[in-house]
């Protein structure tokens, strides 16, 4: 439901890009997910379509996933994980919590 | 002509970040303990702040920032308790936002509160994706929900630091194990504190007030 929110703060970042790139046509919007991040991906897919075919006719959005991970406690090993409980596929201890996948941002926007 | 790639790499909530940052500082200047209260609709937030209220209310300088889709109801239903409350109605929006929150926040007296509650809009999958500058997130979970609400929804338990189980002097008419639920919600993040209460027979809510009591002390001392 907070995609429709999150695909304007897009557009505004987008905006303020452009502001320091006079005299450019965006082309595609680069996008990446995190697997925890609590973003459901088709559904942004959707709303940054709406959002950004307003401001740029023909636009591309390129969403990428990014993986979650966790870490072991005992080990180091970070390794991807995509629901609890993390289980260290070396020494078999759970991890508390994850490590990585929580993100959303914006990456790159193509331009010419 | 050939298209180039601009690299940004901006976080999609910079904008909201930085204002919950800024409503951050504000609250620690003040040396105000503020919790984000989050859960699906009906889980009890509202009478678990009722009942909160007034248990601390003699003791500690209080506050409410209330937040729903649409009606002042359970800001209406707080200030009965003689509290300040400040209503956010989102008209639309599934989640509360850093501004929203600091717009609230300009005409409570923070010199004068200890602590704050943010009640936020009753979701369990939006408001975990924005910082409103808390001192901490509380998840709530009443017994009817089922044992599963915290791996179906795992992103609100991951990022809160206390579980509240509510309504569990409804457990004798449901199959429902509060030890599995506790367990799921564990596996999920294991430094959750947890607190089975009912805001109905008042179980459980002497040993929560007295960690909000706790957690504000230490607030006052750290800040």
């Amino acid at each position: 439901m907070h995609e429709m929110a999150l695909a304007l703060e897009i557009g505004a970042i987008c905006d303020r890009e452009l502001a320091k790139l006079p005299e450019t046509r965006v082309t595609a919007v680069g996008v990446e997910v995190g697997a925890f991040s609590g973003v459901e991906v088709d559904s942004l897919q959707f709303c940054l379509e709406v959002v950004l075919s307003e401001r740029f006719a023909g636009v591309r959005c390129e969403i990428a996933r990014e993986a979650g991970t966790a870490a072991c406690p005992v080990c180091g090993l970070e390794f991807e994980v995509m629901r609890a409980p993390f289980e260290c596929p070396e020494c078999g201890v759970m991890a508390r919590g994850v490590s990585g996948g929580q993100g959303l941002q914006l990456t790159y926007l193509e331009v010419e | 002509m050939s298209a180039e790639r601009v690299e940004v790499r901006e976080k999609v909530l910079s904008a909201n970040d930085q204002i919950a940052a800024e409503v951050r500082d504000q609250l620690a200047g003040h040396r105000v303990f503020t919790i984000n209260l989050i859960s699906s609709p009906g889980s009890g937030k509202t009478m678990l702040l009722e009942r909160t209220v007034d248990l601390l209310k003699g003791s500690l300088r209080l506050g409410v920032v209330a937040g729903d889709v649409q009606t002042r109801n359970d800001a209406e239903r707080l200030e009965r308790h003689g509290i300040p409350v400040r209503a956010i109605e989102t008209g639309g929006g599934c989640h509360l936002n850093a501004r929203q929150v600091s717009e609230s926040l300009a005409s409570l007296d923070l010199a004068q509160t200890d602590l704050l509650f943010i009640e936020n809009v009753g979701n369990l999958v939006c408001p975990s994706s924005f910082d409103l500058g808390e001192s901490l997130k509380v998840v709530l979970m009443s017994v009817t929900e089922g044992e599963d609400k915290p791996l179906k929804y795992p992103a609100a338990f991951r990022r809160a630091s206390v579980l509240v189980l509510t309504k569990v002097d409804l457990v004798p008419h449901l199959e429902f194990s509060t030890e599995t639920a506790i367990d799921n919600a564990l596996s999920v993040n294991p430094d959750l504190r947890v607190f089975a209460t009912s805001s109905y027979t008042g179980e459980g809510l002497e040993l929560w007030t007295e960690w909000l009591s706790e957690e504000v002390s230490a607030c006052k001392r750290d800040s």
